[in-house]
Protein backbone atom coordinates (compact mmCIF):
# COMPACT_ATOMS: atom_id res chain seq x y z
CA UNK A 1 0.00 0.00 0.00
CA UNK A 2 3.14 2.15 0.67
CA UNK A 3 4.26 1.45 -2.73
CA UNK A 4 1.33 2.69 -4.61
CA UNK A 5 0.36 5.86 -2.10
CA UNK A 6 4.21 6.89 -3.06
CA UNK A 7 3.38 6.53 -6.69
CA UNK A 8 0.07 8.51 -6.63
CA UNK A 9 1.96 11.08 -4.58
CA UNK A 10 2.20 13.60 -7.68
CA UNK A 11 -1.56 12.94 -8.75
CA UNK A 12 -2.34 13.65 -4.93
CA UNK A 13 -0.64 16.53 -5.10
CA UNK A 14 -1.87 17.36 -7.98
CA UNK A 15 -5.54 17.42 -6.47
CA UNK A 16 -4.77 18.51 -3.31
CA UNK A 17 -2.94 21.75 -5.00
CA UNK A 18 -6.08 22.59 -7.23
CA UNK A 19 -8.31 21.58 -4.01
CA UNK A 20 -6.70 24.68 -2.12
CA UNK A 21 -6.22 26.43 -5.58
CA UNK A 22 -9.60 26.30 -7.10
CA UNK A 23 -11.29 24.86 -4.33
CA UNK A 24 -10.77 28.17 -1.93
CA UNK A 25 -12.06 30.33 -4.83
CA UNK A 26 -15.18 28.36 -5.26
CA UNK A 27 -16.25 27.48 -1.39
CA UNK A 28 -15.60 31.23 -0.38
CA UNK A 29 -18.22 32.36 -2.91
CA UNK A 30 -20.69 29.07 -2.39
CA UNK A 31 -20.58 29.76 1.41
CA UNK A 32 -20.76 33.37 1.48
CA UNK A 33 -23.95 32.95 -0.78
CA UNK A 34 -25.48 29.96 0.03
CA UNK A 35 -24.49 29.18 3.44
CA UNK A 36 -24.65 32.23 4.71
CA UNK A 37 -25.72 35.68 2.94
CA UNK A 38 -29.00 33.84 2.06
CA UNK A 39 -30.18 32.45 5.02
CA UNK A 40 -29.47 35.44 6.95
CA UNK A 41 -31.75 37.36 4.57
CA UNK A 42 -29.27 39.15 2.90
CA UNK A 43 -29.35 37.74 -0.21
CA UNK A 44 -33.07 37.28 -1.55
CA UNK A 45 -33.93 33.65 -1.59
CA UNK A 46 -35.39 33.99 -4.81
CA UNK A 47 -31.97 34.13 -6.02
CA UNK A 48 -31.56 30.82 -6.17
CA UNK A 49 -35.09 29.41 -6.47
CA UNK A 50 -35.62 26.05 -7.42
CA UNK A 51 -36.23 26.74 -10.83
CA UNK A 52 -32.97 29.42 -11.44
CA UNK A 53 -31.17 27.08 -9.44
CA UNK A 54 -31.81 24.03 -12.09
CA UNK A 55 -31.15 26.08 -14.73
CA UNK A 56 -27.63 27.28 -13.83
CA UNK A 57 -26.87 24.21 -12.25
CA UNK A 58 -27.68 22.15 -15.20
CA UNK A 59 -25.81 24.35 -17.93
CA UNK A 60 -22.38 22.79 -19.26
CA UNK A 61 -20.59 25.58 -17.21
CA UNK A 62 -22.67 25.30 -14.03
CA UNK A 63 -21.88 21.70 -14.07
CA UNK A 64 -18.51 21.70 -14.43
CA UNK A 65 -17.95 24.32 -11.64
CA UNK A 66 -20.26 22.68 -9.10
CA UNK A 67 -18.32 19.28 -9.77
CA UNK A 68 -15.13 21.48 -9.23
CA UNK A 69 -16.57 23.02 -6.03
CA UNK A 70 -17.18 19.76 -4.57
CA UNK A 71 -14.61 17.46 -5.72
CA UNK A 72 -11.36 19.68 -5.35
CA UNK A 73 -11.96 20.90 -1.45
CA UNK A 74 -12.14 16.83 -0.88
CA UNK A 75 -8.70 16.04 -2.13
CA UNK A 76 -7.54 19.13 0.08
CA UNK A 77 -9.53 17.84 2.99
CA UNK A 78 -8.08 14.07 2.46
CA UNK A 79 -4.43 15.27 1.89
CA UNK A 80 -4.33 17.78 4.88
CA UNK A 81 -6.27 15.33 7.36
CA UNK A 82 -3.99 12.55 6.36
CA UNK A 83 -0.62 15.01 7.14
CA UNK A 84 -2.06 15.84 10.14
CA UNK A 85 -2.65 12.33 11.40
CA UNK A 86 1.55 12.15 10.01
CA UNK A 87 2.20 14.56 12.59
CA UNK A 88 0.11 13.65 15.18
CA UNK A 89 0.46 9.72 15.15
CA UNK A 90 3.35 9.01 13.40
CA UNK A 91 3.74 6.85 9.88
CA UNK A 92 2.49 3.99 11.63
CA UNK A 93 -1.65 4.26 10.96
CA UNK A 94 -0.89 5.87 7.94
CA UNK A 95 -1.50 2.36 6.16
CA UNK A 96 -4.85 2.62 7.44
CA UNK A 97 -5.54 6.33 7.55
CA UNK A 98 -4.57 7.50 3.90
CA UNK A 99 -6.36 4.30 2.17
CA UNK A 100 -9.11 5.58 4.55
CA UNK A 101 -9.18 9.28 3.13
CA UNK A 102 -8.38 8.96 -0.09
CA UNK A 103 -11.00 6.41 -0.83
CA UNK A 104 -13.54 8.51 0.96
CA UNK A 105 -12.44 10.91 -1.53
CA UNK A 106 -12.86 9.13 -4.23
CA UNK A 107 -16.03 8.00 -3.52
CA UNK A 108 -17.32 11.76 -2.86
CA UNK A 109 -16.05 12.42 -6.65
CA UNK A 110 -17.73 9.33 -7.95
CA UNK A 111 -20.82 10.83 -6.14
CA UNK A 112 -20.33 14.81 -7.47
CA UNK A 113 -20.31 13.17 -10.48
CA UNK A 114 -23.55 11.19 -10.38
CA UNK A 115 -25.40 14.45 -8.72
CA UNK A 116 -24.32 16.94 -11.72
CA UNK A 117 -24.95 14.18 -13.92
CA UNK A 118 -28.52 13.67 -12.97
CA UNK A 119 -28.94 17.63 -12.90
CA UNK A 120 -32.07 18.13 -16.01
CA UNK B 1 11.31 -3.11 -21.74
CA UNK B 2 12.65 -1.46 -18.13
CA UNK B 3 10.79 -2.05 -15.15
CA UNK B 4 8.45 1.21 -13.15
CA UNK B 5 11.29 2.48 -10.59
CA UNK B 6 10.72 1.63 -7.26
CA UNK B 7 10.23 4.65 -5.21
CA UNK B 8 13.00 3.37 -3.17
CA UNK B 9 15.15 2.72 -5.68
CA UNK B 10 17.49 5.38 -4.50
CA UNK B 11 17.77 4.74 -1.25
CA UNK B 12 21.00 3.11 0.54
CA UNK B 13 20.99 -0.45 1.24
CA UNK B 14 22.07 -0.15 4.89
CA UNK B 15 22.38 3.17 6.85
CA UNK B 16 25.58 5.61 6.72
CA UNK B 17 28.47 6.04 9.34
CA UNK B 18 27.63 9.13 10.48
CA UNK B 19 25.31 8.62 13.07
CA UNK B 20 22.36 10.79 13.42
CA UNK B 21 20.21 12.32 16.21
CA UNK B 22 16.87 10.67 16.87
CA UNK B 23 14.17 12.74 16.10
CA UNK B 24 12.13 14.39 18.88
CA UNK B 25 9.46 16.30 18.54
CA UNK B 26 9.93 19.96 19.35
CA UNK B 27 8.47 21.23 22.43
CA UNK B 28 5.99 24.03 21.23
CA UNK B 29 4.32 21.25 18.97
CA UNK B 30 1.48 20.53 17.99
CA UNK B 31 -0.81 24.16 19.50
CA UNK B 32 2.01 26.47 21.10
CA UNK B 33 4.37 29.45 19.01
CA UNK B 34 4.39 29.17 15.52
CA UNK B 35 3.13 25.52 15.05
CA UNK B 36 -0.39 26.85 16.37
CA UNK B 37 -0.96 28.37 12.93
CA UNK B 38 0.65 25.33 10.99
CA UNK B 39 -2.02 22.67 13.10
CA UNK B 40 -4.80 24.93 12.64
CA UNK B 41 -3.84 25.11 8.67
CA UNK B 42 -3.83 21.03 8.63
CA UNK B 43 -7.04 21.21 10.56
CA UNK B 44 -9.07 22.75 8.25
CA UNK B 45 -8.43 19.63 6.02
CA UNK B 46 -11.67 18.53 8.19
CA UNK B 47 -13.88 21.32 7.55
CA UNK B 48 -13.02 21.26 3.99
CA UNK B 49 -14.01 17.60 3.59
CA UNK B 50 -17.45 18.52 5.18
CA UNK B 51 -17.77 21.35 2.72
CA UNK B 52 -17.11 19.02 0.10
CA UNK B 53 -19.72 16.44 1.25
CA UNK B 54 -22.37 19.58 1.95
CA UNK B 55 -22.09 20.79 -1.56
CA UNK B 56 -22.49 17.26 -2.68
CA UNK B 57 -25.66 17.01 -0.65
CA UNK B 58 -27.41 19.97 -1.58
CA UNK B 59 -26.22 18.98 -5.81
CA UNK B 60 -27.84 15.81 -5.36
CA UNK B 61 -31.15 17.63 -3.49
CA UNK B 62 -30.93 20.28 -6.33
CA UNK B 63 -31.41 17.17 -8.51
CA UNK B 64 -34.10 15.56 -6.79
CA UNK B 65 -36.42 17.87 -7.02
CA UNK B 66 -38.36 20.76 -5.86
CA UNK B 67 -39.16 19.32 -2.46
CA UNK B 68 -35.67 18.44 -1.57
CA UNK B 69 -34.19 21.77 -2.55
CA UNK B 70 -36.70 23.83 -0.81
CA UNK B 71 -36.03 21.41 2.60
CA UNK B 72 -32.45 21.68 2.27
CA UNK B 73 -33.31 25.89 2.47
CA UNK B 74 -34.97 24.99 5.14
CA UNK B 75 -32.61 23.47 6.56
CA UNK B 76 -29.64 26.16 5.91
CA UNK B 77 -31.77 28.78 7.90
CA UNK B 78 -31.09 27.24 10.93
CA UNK B 79 -28.51 28.65 13.18
CA UNK B 80 -26.33 25.97 14.07
CA UNK B 81 -25.54 25.56 10.21
CA UNK B 82 -25.44 29.15 9.59
CA UNK B 83 -22.85 29.13 12.34
CA UNK B 84 -21.09 25.80 10.98
CA UNK B 85 -21.32 28.03 7.45
CA UNK B 86 -19.21 30.80 9.25
CA UNK B 87 -16.52 28.71 10.70
CA UNK B 88 -16.23 27.02 7.40
CA UNK B 89 -15.85 30.43 5.37
CA UNK B 90 -13.71 31.76 8.18
CA UNK B 91 -11.68 28.54 7.55
CA UNK B 92 -11.28 28.79 3.92
CA UNK B 93 -10.28 32.73 4.05
CA UNK B 94 -7.52 31.77 6.10
CA UNK B 95 -6.43 28.58 4.32
CA UNK B 96 -6.28 31.47 1.21
CA UNK B 97 -4.26 33.97 2.97
CA UNK B 98 -2.10 31.70 4.07
CA UNK B 99 -1.51 29.23 0.98
CA UNK B 100 -1.67 33.05 -1.48
CA UNK B 101 1.41 34.00 0.68
CA UNK B 102 3.14 30.83 0.63
CA UNK B 103 2.63 30.00 -3.59
CA UNK B 104 5.15 32.65 -4.66
CA UNK B 105 8.48 31.69 -2.13
CA UNK B 106 7.39 28.17 -3.04
CA UNK B 107 8.07 29.06 -7.18
CA UNK B 108 11.27 27.81 -8.37
CA UNK B 109 14.11 30.39 -9.40
CA UNK B 110 13.49 29.40 -13.08
CA UNK B 111 11.87 26.70 -15.04
CA UNK B 112 14.03 26.53 -18.46
CA UNK B 113 14.87 29.72 -19.73
CA UNK B 114 11.52 31.13 -18.49
CA UNK B 115 11.25 32.84 -15.08
CA UNK B 116 8.40 33.54 -12.94
CA UNK B 117 7.22 37.00 -12.45
CA UNK B 118 8.40 38.73 -9.08
CA UNK B 119 6.81 37.62 -5.82
CA UNK B 120 4.53 40.95 -5.69
CA UNK B 121 2.93 40.26 -8.79
CA UNK B 122 2.46 36.91 -8.20
CA UNK B 123 1.03 37.53 -4.70
CA UNK B 124 -1.47 40.33 -6.78
CA UNK B 125 -2.47 38.06 -9.43
CA UNK B 126 -3.56 35.52 -7.28
CA UNK B 127 -5.63 37.92 -5.29
CA UNK B 128 -6.97 39.43 -8.19
CA UNK B 129 -7.54 35.37 -9.26
CA UNK B 130 -9.18 35.13 -5.70
CA UNK B 131 -11.60 38.03 -6.33
CA UNK B 132 -12.42 37.46 -9.77
CA UNK B 133 -13.77 33.92 -9.49
CA UNK B 134 -15.72 34.17 -5.77
CA UNK B 135 -16.26 37.64 -6.66
CA UNK B 136 -18.12 36.26 -10.44
CA UNK B 137 -19.56 33.39 -8.39
CA UNK B 138 -20.82 34.96 -6.04
CA UNK B 139 -22.72 37.46 -8.38
CA UNK B 140 -24.34 34.91 -9.99
CA UNK B 141 -25.37 32.72 -7.22
CA UNK B 142 -26.83 35.78 -5.73
CA UNK B 143 -28.77 37.11 -9.08
CA UNK B 144 -26.74 39.69 -9.64
CA UNK B 145 -25.61 38.44 -13.01
CA UNK B 146 -27.47 35.76 -15.08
Amino acid sequence: MRHLLLKLEPVIWLLFGQGIMIGTMLLTAYLAVVGVAIPLGIVSPDALAYERALRLGSSLIGRVVLFALIALPMWKGAHHVRHLSLDMGGLSRDAVVAPILYGLALLGNLLALIAVVRLH
Amino acid sequence: MARAAHPHAMSPSRPGRTRTAPPQMPAQFPTSGRYFTYTLFGSTGILYLLCGFGALRAVWLLGSGRTAWEGLQRDYAQAPLILLHVVCLAAVIFVGVRFFRLFPKAQPAKIGPAKPPPRPILHAGLYAAWIVVSGGLALVMAGGIF
